[in-house]
């Protein structure tokens, strides 16, 4: 059932992509609209996925690898039907909606291999750490298309080749602007994801550091992102160097998943 | 018959083009004295720098143009020898053509520049205000203006630049949220960098610092511009301030050096600074544009923009004149429905004539019938009337809708001996009922029409 659910909101999302940038990188406006359209269908049938699966487990559908990857699609799909319904920054369909797709295409490859037991009188702190965790990323990955476009319309300027580029994207201070107030709202979501992680490893394992990738690899995002923080306060560092780190920290961040679905 | 008399950039100077000018408040005068002293009933006048038009409709002849030229002649005192190389003539379907294509800037000196439209509203509100448009005008040009709204959404003719400092003002667009209240800051007071800085001052730019190595001609153009002027010397304590650099000194090395950027950047703190150098030879040394958050572009920068987007006006343009074709035909093609109305009227007046001839031939004979039966009779040469025209109009209208109304209308006014309108009419109709489409005026009393 769930599969065939999922199927289903994956070929949305696909189609969904297609129609969004064909719209955006033709200027289509009825194609960027239902591609809006079509993405929200694909929203709403990766949301009665985890539903299913949860209904069907009978808990929080955040225990396997897919499942990490499959709340994490669905959150930065989220985030993306936001801002495009409330924004005029229509060029992130180029690139949010094809990285949720890919988050969400690797839950449907990757087998679901051994799901995380833990006890029951810790389940409460598991949803808590994991759904803190997954929002804070899906926000990084706002705050890494923003950057990505960022250097695609800073590369445009300096080049001075691509005009239709330079007209097709937002400005380069929205650009800016976005990606970091999306790092604003990441960063203490993935401070407090990090933080519950251990309290909950210190509760199961009864450790609160483990060499694991999926300890590792957010601890070094963090840092990345503290790093951006810094500079931008303190220094006043912004655009092209911010936006590079940016999508470092994003890939770190996003490295933490494959310790899940290992 | 639709008929344009006008010059325009291609075919007169603008010293002559200055002569045959109206002045807007000279315009509905204007218009009542072409009515008057021409065959035409309605008239428009499209007075602009770049051309003056005098668009007419009048019910017959070739001889419209030749008026026309002798009002232009007598109302701007132009011989015939100039008239003659300079006006243009346009009628009929071309006409309505040219109309369409001045309308969305396709007759523009700049391809597809915006004003006209707006100007081409005002001369349109204005002849409806001085009461010289009728039927045919009001469809025309409400045809062509919404025609050349939808062209320019479809086609984005107006939205490439099409001159440096237009380059210039699209590229801070791209780079800055929005130009309102952004700081400018010029170097060099020279005619170039007036025109660039107004054209900065219009999209929105408010804080304007001017500097010359004459201070007093910063200090003029400052004045001139509503901006201050700061000393030669000061100005890099500017480049920590300001968005937009624009340069136009006539030094012969860089006056602005990577060194003073990248004292400025760190006071910048990561805001993006855009350098517009218009000065040959240049002012800025172009490895500024190497610096982190630094957009420089020098003249042939923006030249090449401004060629990308005449080549995109192009290409814009051969859609717009594709869409065109099908807006001429679909008004053609009211006007022929709409000059069936004289036709059409002329059947049924012709042929209720010929009934009411008839009835009153037999009149005495048919004194003997009650006045219900005599009703009877009525009634019948009406229904007979109507039964024999219904084929023939809706065939009419049929070849219309084909666009060939003009032959078929002929054909039936010379099957029926109906001339210009109006049969061997005994009672001479109403004047002012002509081709708009008005129905039979003699017809049987009582007569439905359909």
């Amino acid at each position: 059932m769930a599969r065939v659910l999922l199927t289903v909101a994956l070929v949305l999302h696909l189609a969904g992509v297609a129609l969004a940038a064909l719209g955006e990188l033709r200027h289509r406006a009825s194609a960027a609209r239902a591609g809006g359209l079509v993405l929200l269908a694909a929203w709403a049938g990766e949301l009665l996925t985890l539903i299913v699966l949860g209904v069907t487990a009978a808990a929080f559908p955040l225990r396997t690898g897919p499942e990490y990857l499959l709340v994490l699609g669905w959150f930065v799909l989220t985030l993306h039907l936001l801002l495009w319904f409330r924004s005029q920054v229509r060029a992130a369909a180029l690139v949010l909606p094809p990285v949720a797709g890919l988050m969400v295409l690797s839950a449907f490859l990757f087998s679901a291999g051994k799901s995380q037991d833990y006890p029951l009188q810790t389940q409460g702190w598991f949803v808590f750490h994991t759904s803190i965790a997954t929002a804070g990323v899906a926000a990084l990955a706002v705050s890494f298309a923003m950057s990505l476009l960022f250097l695609v319309k800073e590369r445009a300027l300096k080049t001075k080749r691509s005009l239709r580029v330079l007209e097709m994207l937002p400005t380069l201070e929205a650009l800016d602007r976005l990606g970091f107030q999306a790092l604003l709202y990441g960063f203490p979501l993935l401070t407090l994801g990090i933080a519950t992680g251990m309290v909950y490893s210190a509760a199961v394992h009864n450790r609160l550091w483990i060499w694991g990738p999926k300890e590792i690899f957010p601890v070094i995002a963090w840092a990345v992102f503290a790093g951006i923080l810094w500079a931008r306060f303190a220094r006043g560092v912004r655009g092209r160097r911010s936006a590079i780190l940016a999508i470092a920290g994003f890939a770190f961040a996003l490295l933490a998943f494959v310790g899940m679905v290992r | 018959m639709l008929t344009l008399v006008g010059m325009n950039h291609r075919s007169a100077s603008l010293e002559l083009r200055e002569r045959a000018c109206f002045a807007e408040g000279d315009v509905p005068a204007a218009l009542s004295r072409i009515r008057e002293s021409t065959s035409a009933t309605e008239a428009l006048i499209l007075a602009t720098c770049n051309r003056v038009e005098i668009l007419t409709r009048a019910k017959d002849g070739p001889n419209v143009a030749a008026e026309i030229r002798a009002f232009l002649a007598r109302e701007r005192g132009l011989d015939d020898e100039t008239i003659d190389r300079h006006v243009y003539v346009h009628q009929g379907l071309h006409a309505v053509r040219h109309v369409f294509s001045v309308a969305c800037g396709l007759d523009s000196m700049v391809l597809g520049e915006p004003q006209i439209l707006g100007q081409l509203k005002k001369a349109y509100a204005l002849a409806q205000e001085s009461g010289s448009t009728g039927p045919v005008l009001d469809r025309l040009l409400q045809h062509a203006l919404s025609t050349a709204k939808r062209v320019r959404t479809t086609t984005g003719i107006s939205r490439h630049a099409v001159s440096v400092a237009y380059a210039a003002a699209n590229l801070a667009r791209t780079i800055f949220d929005d130009l309102t209240g952004r700081s400018a800051l010029l170097l060099g007071a020279g005619k170039m960098t007036e025109l660039a800085a107004k054209h900065l001052l219009s999209q929105g730019v408010t804080d304007l610092t001017v500097t010359n190595r004459t201070y007093a001609r910063a200090e003029t153009l400052a004045d001139s511009l509503g901006g201050k002027a700061v000393p030669w010397d000061d100005f890099t304590r500017e480049l920590a301030r300001v968005d937009i650099v624009l340069t136009g000194t006539a030094a012969a090395t860089p006056v602005l050096t990577k060194e003073h950027v990248r004292q400025a950047l760190r006071a910048r703190r990561g805001r993006p600074l855009f350098i517009v150098d218009i000065a040959v030879p240049r002012d800025v040394e172009p490895s500024v544009h190497d610096l982190p958050g630094v957009y420089l572009y020098d003249v042939d920068d923006l030249q090449d923009i401004v060629d990308e987007g005449l080549a995109e006006r192009r290409v814009a343009a051969e859609q717009a004149r594709r869409m065109l074709d099908i807006e001429v035909v679909g008004f053609d093609r009211w006007r022929q429905s709409a000059d069936l109305g004289p036709t059409i009227a002329a059947l049924y007046e012709h042929l209720h004539h010929v009934g009411h001839v008839e009835i009153e031939r037999y009149g005495r004979r048919l004194q003997t019938l009650t006045p219900e039966q005599r009703e009877v009779v009525l009634d019948l040469t009406r229904s007979l009337i109507q039964k024999v025209l219904h084929t023939p109009i809706v065939s009419l209208k049929s070849a219309a809708e084909r666009g060939e109304a003009g032959p078929r209308a002929a054909l039936y006014r010379e099957i029926f001996g109906l001339e210009h309108g109006r049969p061997h009419a005994t009672q001479t109709p109403q004047e002012t009922a002509d081709e708009a489409g008005s129905g039979p005026t003699h017809a049987i009393q009582g007569g439905k029409e359909d």
